[in-house]
C-alpha cells in the first residue's frame, strides 16, 4: 500500500486528500494554525489516518509523497510581514524599484479602482532606502564589462546593511543575466561577510531582460526564502519525526511540484501555489472526464478564481502581479475576477444597484451569519431566494438568518430602488451572474480564446449556486460541478495529483533569423540545469519530459509570445518554425493580420521546462449507478428567473444521488460543503465520478 | 501668427442640440432611438447587467487595439483611447487611457454627421478615419480616429471609435513634429473624415493615400488595420448584446448612462458653494528661436448645477503651441474626469452637458486655420487642464469630503527629446529613431491629505509607463548613465508634491552624432504650480554636456552621478531646439514633479523625518524651504522651532503689506477656504492659524507680498529663466501679515495677474 497525499494551507482551513494505489480517495479539512501552519498541516494528516483506521506514523511510513501548497509566502509579502532585507544594484538605477516604471501606481488594480485616478497611490514600497545600495559597475547588454566592479565601495554596502540587521541579501545588476560575473562576486563578498546570511542573485532567480520586474522578483523572493526555510524545516523534521520517509513536496506556481529542500532558493516561485491546486484539479479530473478544454472557476467567500485548460494543458504566463509589482514566475494563468459570494451589494450615488468588488471578508461574512453584517451579499440573496436553506449548508453548524438576510437586502437596496426584498434579491442574483459572465469572457478572451468552445468546472463552496447562469452568459453549454469524496478539498486534490515541473530561462535577446547553435547552446545550458535540478528533488519519476520554448515578440510591439521549439540540435529551419509558431499563436492572441512580420520578430527569453512524472496520478473513484429515479427529500419555493418569481423547487440531498440519476431543472442540489442550482431548462445529470453535469435540456 | 484662411471655417466642429443635429440629418439615414419614458422604465436589474456589458464591450475594443498597434505610444505610453457613442455621437462609455482624447471624439462624429450623411452617406458597414484636428476625434495631426456607424435594422444605433497616436505621418520633421513650423502647411497633413472602409471592405486607394504620407508606411497600415479590428470587436459585440435584450433597452440603458453620470455630477455641483476661480499659466517660448512667455487663463464660475470655463484673455496663436477647440475641450476633460468623475461612470456625453466653454478664435487654445498644432495636446490642452484643475482644486477644498480629490498641479507637459542616428553594434549598422519614454515618470501634485505621488506619471495619461533601462539599451545605441529620483523636485509644502526624475545618457555602439529635437515647456515659468501657500515644483531642465570627461571616467573605473563630474561645459537645451549629441558626450533631462500644498513651514517636522530618511529631499531642502534642522534623519526640534521662527520673521521684514487687517475674528462657526483660510459669516475672510481678520468681499484682502528671485521657492528651481525668456520671472509669496503662514507661493512672470487679494470671495452670479 501506498500513498499520495495533497495539503492545501489556506488561509482559513489546511485541506488535505489522500489516495492510494487501490483506488480510494480520501479529503480531510481542518482549521488553519497561523502563524505555525505546521501544527494545522499534522491535524489534518491525522485526520486522514483517522479515516485509515491507522496511526499517522502507520500512514506517513507508507506515504510516496506528500504534495504540499501554502499561501503563507504569498500572505507575507500582501501583509509586508518580512523581514528587512538588503539590496546591492547598479550604481544610478537604484531607483528602478521607487519609479516602477509607474506602472506600480495602477499594476493589479480593478477597473473600479483604476478609474478613480486620486485614489491611488505607489503605496507597496519593497525596501527602505536605506537598504537598498547601489555599487560601482557596469555591464552593458553585450555582456561586455564596461566599469569593474568596485570591491572596497562593495564591501563597504554590505557591511552597512549588515550594521543595519538585515537578514538577507537581494542582488540584482543591470545586464546580470547576459554576464553574472559582479553579481557573483558580490555573493562572495557578501560570504566573506557573513558566510551563512541568505543571499539570491537575480541572474539565478530570475536571468530574464527588464530590470524593474528582475529587481522585484529578486528582492521578494529574499523575502520569503529564509521564511520558507525555516517554515519547511519545521514541517519536514516533524514530518520525519512522524514516519515519513517520501519526500515532502512543495508546489509552485507553475503546476507542479518541488521538493521543500529546494524550494527555499528560489523561494518566489512558490507564492502562487494555492491558486493553482484548482487548475491542477481540473486537468487530472478533465483527462478522466475526457474534456480538454476547461475553464476552471474556483468561488469562495471573499475571492473568484478563473483559469483557463486548453487542449489538456493549463493556460501559461510568465510574468504575475504582486503588491502591484510585475513578478517573473512562470504560472498558470489564474485571474482573480470577483469578489465570491460575499460580495456586497450596494447602490452607487446615482440609485444604480452594483455588486461587489467589496466583499464582507470572513467576518463579518453576509448578514445572514449573523456576525454584526449588516450590508447585503450574494449569499443573503441566495437565501432570500430560497437557493440556500435556512438550516445552512448540510455539512455546516450554523444555521442562517433569513430576517438578517431580509433585513440588509431591504434596507440597502429594495426600498431606495422601490422594489420588494424578492425582487431585489432576484436582482442581485441576476446581476452577479451576467457581470461574472462579463469578467470571464474577458479572461477567455484575452487568452485568445472562445469561450463557447469550452467546459466550465465550478467549485468551491459558493461557485456551484451561480455556475449554471454564468456559464450561460458566456455561452458555455456544459458545466461541471466536480462532487464526489474531494468536493470540499479539490485543490488538495489538485496538488495530489501534481508532477515535479522545473523551469529554467534566460534572457538572450537576439533578432530572427538567429544563430542556431547559439540558441542551442542556451537551450543545452538550460536543460542540463533543469535535468541537475531534477536529479536533486530525490524522487523516482516514471519518465521526464523537457519543453523548450522561447518568448519572442514583433519588433515594434510590447507584447511577447511563448512559442515551442524542436529539441535539438536547432537548424534554420527550426528556428523558422518557432517563429512561424509564434507568428500563428500572435494572431490567435491579437486577431489575424496583427502581427507585423516587417518590422521583424525578436527573441527575447528562452526557456526549457522539465516536467518528472510522478509513479501516481490519483483518480477519483466511481460510484454505485443508480437503481430507481432520483427523488427529491424535499422541494420549497425558489425563484431562480425573476420572470417566473418563486416556484416550488425539487430539492435533492447529495448523498442520495448515484450515477445515472437524472435531475430535470429547475432543481436544488444540497451537497455538505455546497449548493448546486439547475435552473430551469436545463438537466442535471450524475456522472460515474459523483460529479453533477448540467446541460441546457434537449 | 497665422491669417485665417477663408473656407477653413466649415471644418471647425462644435459641441451640438442633438436634437437639432438629429432634425437636421436627410431621410435617407434614419437613426434609431428611444423616448424618455423609455428610460424612465428601465427596471434596475437590466440596467446594471446592460451598463456592466457596454463597459465589457468598451474594454474588449481597448484590448483589441492595444494587442494589434505596432507604435510603441500607444503598447508603451499607453497614449490612445476608445470610444461607444449613441446615434449621434455623444461618448456613452469611454476608455481610461488618454483622457484628453474624451474631449475630442463626439466632435468629430457631429461633423461627420453634418457633412457626410448626404455625400458619400454614412452606411452599415462604413469606417470613416480623420486626424483633422479641428474636425475633432484627436488634438494633433498624430492622433488618428478610425470611427464606424452601427446600424440595427437599418437605422443608425450607435458609433464605435477607436484613436491611436501615430509615430510619423508626413511633414517636414521626424515624428511629424517640426519645432520651427510656423503654420499646419509645415505639419502632417490634416485629412477631414474620408471613408476609409466601404460595405466592410478596406479601400485600398484611401489606405494608400493614408499611408503614403508616412515615413513609417507600414507601421501605419498595421495601425489602421489595428483601428479597423477594434471596431469591429465593437460592433460585433453591441450586435450580440442588442439581439440578446433588444435594441430599445440597449439605447434606453445607454441615454440613462449619460443621464446618470449628468445627474450625478450636477447633484456634486449643487452642494457646492456658488462662486468664481481664477488660474493663469504659460508656455515659455512657442518655436525654436522664440523668447517669449504665452499665456492661458481661465476663469471657472460655479452657478447651480453648471461649471463655466471662460478662457477670455488667453494669448493669441503661436508658433507651434497651439491647439484647436477639440484642444481646449479635451485639456478640460483631462482633469475634470478624474477630479469631478472619479467615482462616477465615465459617460462622457452626460458629463459635457454639465459646463459650457467661452473662448475667443485665434488664441492658443483655440487655434484658427492654419496655426500649427503638433505640440496641441503636450502643450495648451495640457495646460488648459491644468488651469482647470487648478480651479476646480480651490472651488473642492471648501468641502473636506469633495477636498479629497484637490490636487495641486502634476508635472504639466511631457518633456520630450527624439534620438535618431545609426545603431553600430549589429553586424550590419541600422538607423534608429526613439523618443525617451522616461520623462513620462512625472510627479503627482500635493493633496490636503497626503504628499503627491513620487514618479507617478502623467495625469493625462493614467496608464502610462515607461520602458526598462535594459529594453532602451537593447533596442537603441546608448548608455543609461543614471535614471532616477530626483529629491528636492516635488514642490514644497505641508504636504509635499511627488517628485519628478531625471536621466542622464551616453552613446553606445555608435561612432557618429545621432540627431536631437527637443520639445518641452516648463524651464523658465512653474507649470506644476502649488495651492493654499504650497510651492511649485521643480523646473525641467535638458542639458547636453559638450566636451565631456565621460568615457575617460568609464574606463577609469568610475560611474559619473552628476553632471558637474560629467563635464565644463554644460549647454541648456531649449524648449524647442535642433540639437545633436556625439559620442562622448552625456544628454540628461530632469522632468517636472507635482506642486505642494500648504506652507512648507506647516509640515509635520517627522514627515520631513521620513522624506530625508527615503531621500525625496535633502537636508539643505529641509532647512531651506521647510525650516527643519536635522542631523542625518533624526529632527533638531527645537533647533527646528527656531529657524521655523526666524523664517517667519525674514518673511516679515522682507514683506510690503497691501491694506490693513482687522483683528481677531472667532472661528468657532467659521467655514474652511483652504488650507489657510476660513470665512466667517458674510464673506469676511480670517487666517484659520491666528484668527486674523484679513477682508471681506468689498475689498481686497490685506496681505504681506514679497517678490524675489525664482530661486527662492526652494532648491527644486534649477532652470534659469533668462536662458529661455527675456521676460522677467519671479517667485512670489503672499503671506498672513500677522503669524506669516504663507497662503501663495509661485515662480511667474513679473506682470503675472493673480487674484490671491480675493481669494476666498464667492461671487454671486
Amino acid at each position: 500500500m501506498a500513498y499520495v497525499i495533497g495539503v492545501d494551507v489556506g488561509g482559513t482551513f489546511t485541506d488535505a486528500v489522500l489516495d492510494d494505489d487501490a483506488g480510494t480517495v480520501l479529503a480531510a479539512k481542518s482549521p488553519s494554525t497561523p502563524p505555525d501552519y505546521s501544527r494545522g498541516v499534522l491535524d489534518v494528516l491525522g485526520l486522514l489516518a483517522e479515516q485509515l483506521g491507522r496511526t499517522l506514523p502507520e500512514m506517513l511510513a507508507d506515504t510516496h509523497h506528500i504534495a504540499h501548497g501554502t499561501t503563507s509566502s504569498l500572505n507575507a509579502l500582501v501583509t509586508g510581514d518580512v523581514p528587512p532585507v538588503g539590496f546591492l544594484t547598479t550604481k544610478g538605477h537604484r531607483d528602478s524599484i521607487y519609479i516602477m516604471n509607474v506602472e506600480g501606481r495602477y499594476l493589479g488594480r480593478s477597473p473600479h479602482e483604476l478609474q478613480h485616478v486620486l485614489g491611488q497611490a505607489k503605496d507597496h514600497s519593497l525596501l527602505p532606502k536605506r537598504h537598498a545600495l547601489e555599487v560601482t559597475e557596469r555591464i552593458d547588454r553585450d555582456g561586455t564589462v564596461v566599469v569593474a566592479l568596485d570591491e572596497d565601495e562593495a564591501r563597504a554596502a554590505i557591511r552597512a546593511l549588515l550594521a543595519d540587521g538585515v537578514k538577507a541579501i537581494a542582488v540584482s545588476l543591470l545586464w546580470s543575466f547576459r554576464n553574472p560575473v559582479h553579481e557573483r562576486r558580490l555573493r562572495e563578498l557578501i560570504a566573506e561577510e557573513a558566510p551563512d546570511l541568505f543571499v539570491a542573485l537575480s541572474s539565478e532567480v530570475s536571468p530574464r531582460i527588464r530590470e524593474f520586474a528582475r529587481n522585484a522578483t529578486t528582492i521578494m523572493s529574499t523575502q520569503i526564502g529564509p521564511g520558507l526555510r525555516d517554515y519547511l524545516g519545521t514541517l519536514e523534521s516533524s514530518l520525519r519525526d512522524n514516519g515519513l520517509t517520501g519526500p515532502l513536496l512543495v508546489m509552485q506556481s507553475n503546476g507542479g511540484a518541488v521538493a521543500a529542500a529546494q524550494a527555499p532558493a528560489t523561494a518566489i516561485s512558490t507564492v502562487g501555489s494555492v491558486l493553482t491546486g484548482g487548475v491542477v484539479g481540473s486537468v487530472a479530473l478533465g483527462r478522466q472526464l475526457g474534456h480538454r478544454d476547461i475553464i476552471s472557476t474556483d468561488v469562495g467567500g471573499t475571492t473568484f478564481l478563473a483559469g483557463l485548460i486548453v487542449d489538456g494543458e493549463p493556460v501559461r504566463d510568465t510574468t504575475t502581479v504582486i503588491n502591484h509589482h510585475p513578478i517573473n514566475v512562470p504560472t498558470l494563468h489564474v485571474d482573480a475576477i470577483g469578489s465570491g459570494g460575499g460580495a456586497i451589494a450596494w447602490l452607487d450615488a446615482g440609485g444604480n444597484l452594483r455588486i461587489g468588488p467589496r466583499s464582507a471578508q470572513a467576518v463579518p461574512g453576509p448578514a445572514c451569519y449573523g456576525n454584526g453584517g449588516t450590508e447585503p451579499t450574494n449569499t443573503d440573496a441566495n437565501l432570500v431566494l430560497g437557493i440556500l436553506p435556512e438550516r445552512g449548508l448540510l455539512g455546516g453548524r450554523k444555521p442562517l438568518s433569513l430576517d438578517l438576510a431580509r433585513q440588509a437586502i431591504d434596507t440597502q437596496i429594495a426600498k431606495p430602488l422601490g422594489l420588494t426584498v424578492e425582487e431585489a434579491a432576484a436582482a442581485i442574483y441576476t446581476v452577479q451572474n451576467a457581470q461574472t459572465g462579463d469578467l470571464l469572457r474577458k479572461t477567455v478572451v484575452e487568452a485568445g480564446h472562445d469561450p463557447r468552445d469550452f467546459v466550465l468546472y465550478a467549485f468551491g463552496g459558493a461557485g456551484p449556486a451561480h455556475c449554471a447562469g454564468y456559464a450561460a452568459e458566456v455561452g458555455c453549454d456544459e458545466v461541471v460541478v466536480p462532487l464526489g469524496p474531494v468536493a470540499s478539498a479539490f485543490s488538495a486534490f489538485g496538488l495530489a495529483s501534481s508532477d515535479i515541473v522545473l523551469a529554467a530561462e534566460l534572457s538572450d535577446p537576439t533578432v530572427v533569423p538567429f544563430d542556431p547553435q547559439r540558441a542551442e547552446r542556451n537551450f543545452a545550458d538550460l536543460e542540463k540545469r533543469v535535468r541537475d535540478g531534477l536529479e536533486r528533488q530525490g524522487v523516482t519519476f516514471e519518465t521526464v519530459e523537457l519543453f523548450r520554448e522561447v518568448d519572442m515578440r514583433y519588433s515594434m510591439q510590447l507584447a511577447e509570445v511563448t512559442a515551442p521549439v524542436a529539441d535539438g540540435p536547432l537548424d534554420v529551419a527550426a528556428i523558422e518554425d518557432a517563429a512561424a509558431a509564434f507568428e500563428a499563436r500572435y494572431a490567435e492572441l491579437f486577431g489575424k493580420d496583427a502581427g507585423f512580420r516587417e518590422a521583424g520578430i525578436q527573441a527575447i527569453t528562452f526557456r526549457v521546462r522539465g516536467v518528472g512524472v510522478l509513479p501516481f496520478s490519483p483518480k477519483l473513484p466511481e460510484i454505485p449507478p443508480a437503481e430507481s429515479d432520483a427523488t427529491p427529500t424535499t422541494t420549497r419555493p425558489v425563484q431562480l428567473d425573476a420572470r417566473l418569481g418563486y416556484v416550488d423547487t425539487p430539492i435533492y440531498d447529495y448523498r442520495e444521488l448515484r450515477a445515472g440519476h437524472v435531475l430535470t431543472g429547475p432543481a436544488i442540489v444540497e451537497v455538505p460543503t455546497t449548493t448546486v442550482v439547475v435552473p430551469g431548462g436545463t438537466t442535471g445529470t450524475v456522472d460515474h465520478l459523483g460529479n453533477l453535469t448540467i446541460r441546457r435540456s434537449a | 501668427m497665422t491669417m485665417p484662411i477663408p473656407g477653413s471655417e466649415a471644418f471647425s466642429s462644435r459641441p451640438v442640440d442633438p436634437s437639432e443635429l438629429a432634425r437636421s440629418l436627410p431621410s435617407s439615414l434614419p437613426v434609431h432611438s428611444v423616448t424618455q419614458e423609455q428610460v424612465d422604465a428601465l427596471d434596475p436589474l437590466t440596467y446594471e447587467v446592460v451598463r456592466h456589458r457596454l463597459w465589457s464591450v468598451t474594454d474588449e475594443m481597448g484590448e483589441a487595439l492595444k494587442r494589434m498597434s505596432g507604435s510603441p505610444i500607444v503598447t508603451d505610453a499607453n497614449d490612445f483611447d476608445f470610444a461607444i457613442s449613441d446615434e449621434l455621437g455623444q461618448e456613452v462609455q469611454v476608455g481610461l487611457y488618454n483622457t484628453m482624447l474624451v474631449g475630442a471624439v463626439d466632435l468629430a462624429i457631429y461633423w461627420t454627421l453634418r457633412n457626410r450623411a448626404v455625400n458619400p452617406g454614412i452606411e452599415a458597414g462604413d469606417m470613416f478615419l480623420t486626424n483633422d484636428p479641428w474636425v475633432g476625434g484627436g488634438l494633433h495631426q498624430n492622433d488618428v480616429m478610425v470611427y464606424q456607424p452601427v446600424f440595427h435594422d437599418g437605422k443608425l444605433f450607435a458609433w464605435t471609435s477607436a484613436i491611436a497616436h501615430q509615430p510619423d505621418l508626413g511633414g517636414v520633421g521626424l515624428g511629424s513634429f517640426s519645432p520651427a513650423a510656423q503654420d499646419v502647411f509645415s505639419e502632417s497633413l490634416p485629412t477631414p473624415p474620408v471613408k476609409v472602409v466601404r460595405g466592410g471592405q478596406l479601400q485600398r486607394d484611401v489606405a494608400d493615400l493614408w499611408v503614403r504620407r508616412s515615413r513609417v508606411p507600414m507601421l501605419i497600415g498595421l495601425d489602421l488595420r489595428a483601428k479597423i479590428g477594434a471596431n469591429n470587436v465593437g460592433a460585433e459585440r453591441l450586435h450580440a448584446l442588442i439581439a440578446q435584450y433588444g435594441p430599445d433597452t440597449v439605447k434606453a440603458v445607454m441615454k440613462r448612462m449619460m443621464s446618470d453620470a449628468e445627474s450625478r455630477l450636477r447633484a456634486k455641483l449643487t452642494a457646492l458653494p456658488d462662486g468664481s476661480w481664477s488660474a493663469t499659466g504659460y508656455q515659455d517660448q512657442s518655436h525654436e528661436g522664440d523668447r517669449n512667455l504665452h499665456k492661458i487663463t481661465v476663469t471657472t464660475t460655479k452657478s447651480g448645477d453648471h461649471l463655466s470655463f471662460d478662457f477670455t484673455g488667453t494669448d493669441p496663436q503661436a508658433g507651434v503651441i497651439n491647439c484647436t477647440y477639440a484642444g481646449m475641450r479635451g485639456g478640460v476633460m483631462l482633469a475634470l474626469l478624474p477630479i469631478l468623475a472619479g467615482d462616477i461612470p465615465w459617460s462622457a456625453g452626460g458629463l459635457m452637458r454639465c459646463f459650457d466653454l467661452v473662448t475667443e478664435e485665434g488664441t492658443i487654445n483655440n487655434a484658427t486655420f492654419p496655426a500649427a498644432v503638433g505640440r496641441g495636446p503636450i502643450g495648451p490642452a495640457w495646460l488648459t487642464g491644468s488651469l482647470v484643475a487648478e480651479c476646480l482644486a480651490q472651488m473642492l477644498d471648501r468641502d473636506l469630503e469633495l477636498g479629497r480629490n484637490v490636487q495641486a498641479t502634476c508635472c504639466g507637459t511631457w518633456d520630450t527629446a527624439v534620438i535618431a542616428g545609426l545603431d553600430e553594434r549589429g553586424e550590419q549598422p541600422a538607423p534608429f529613431l526613439n523618443i525617451i519614454m522616461e520623462p513620462m515618470a512625472g510627479g503627482y501634485g500635493a493633496r490636503p491629505h497626503a504628499d503627491g505621488i513620487d514618479t507617478g506619471g502623467l495625469f493625462c495619461i493614467p496608464m502610462g509607463r515607461v520602458p526598462d533601462v535594459e529594453m532602451t539599451e537593447f533596442l537603441y545605441p546608448v548608455l543609461t548613465l543614471w535614471r532616477r529620483e530626483e529629491p528636492d523636485s516635488g514642490g514644497p509644502g505641508r504636504h509635499r508634491g511627488g517628485l519628478g526624475a531625471s536621466v542622464a545618457i551616453t552613446p553606445h555602439g555608435t561612432s557618429v552624432p545621432m540627431g536631437l529635437v527637443l520639445a518641452s515647456a516648463g524651464k523658465a515659468v512653474a507649470q506644476n504650480a502649488g495651492l493654499s501657500g504650497g510651492h511649485p515644483g521643480n523646473s525641467g531642465l535638458d542639458v547636453v554636456a559638450r566636451r565631456s570627461r565621460v568615457a575617460e571616467l568609464l574606463a577609469a573605473g568610475r560611474m559619473p552621478s552628476d553632471l558637474a563630474e560629467i563635464s565644463d561645459t554644460l549647454e541648456p537645451g531649449q524648449n524647442y531646439a535642433s540639437s545633436y549629441l556625439a559620442p562622448g558626450e552625456v544628454f540628461a533631462m530632469t522632468w517636472q514633479g507635482g506642486g505642494g500644498y500648504g506652507d512648507p513651514l506647516t509640515r509635520d517636522p517627522a514627515a520631513v523625518a521620513r522624506d530625508l530618511r527615503e531621500q525625496k529631499i535633502t537636508a539643505a531642502g529641509a532647512r531651506a524651504v521647510y525650516g527643519v534642522v536635522a542631523n542625518g534623519t533624526e529632527i533638531d526640534d527645537a533647533a527646528t522651532a527656531a529657524e521655523r521662527d526666524s523664517r517667519r520673521t525674514q518673511r516679515r521684514d522682507r514683506s510690503r503689506l497691501l491694506g490693513e487687517t482687522r483683528g481677531r475674528a472667532d472661528l468657532a462657526a467659521a467655514r474652511r477656504l483652504d488650507d489657510n483660510l476660513v470665512e466667517v459669516g458674510d464673506g469676511t475672510v480670517a487666517c484659520r492659524h491666528c484668527s486674523e481678520t484679513l477682508g471681506d468681499n468689498e475689498e481686497p484682502l490685506a496681505l504681506a507680498l514679497y517678490e524675489g528671485p525664482p530661486t527662492e521657492a526652494g532648491p527644486q528651481i534649477i532652470a534659469t529663466a533668462a536662458d529661455y525668456v527675456d521676460a522677467p520671472v519671479v517667485f512670489r509669496q503672499y503671506c498672513c501679515p500677522s503669524c506669516w503662514t504663507a497662503l501663495y507661493s509661485a515662480v511667474v512672470p513679473a506682470d503675472h495677474q493673480d487674484t490671491v487679494a480675493t481669494l476666498g470671495r464667492l461671487t454671486a452670479v
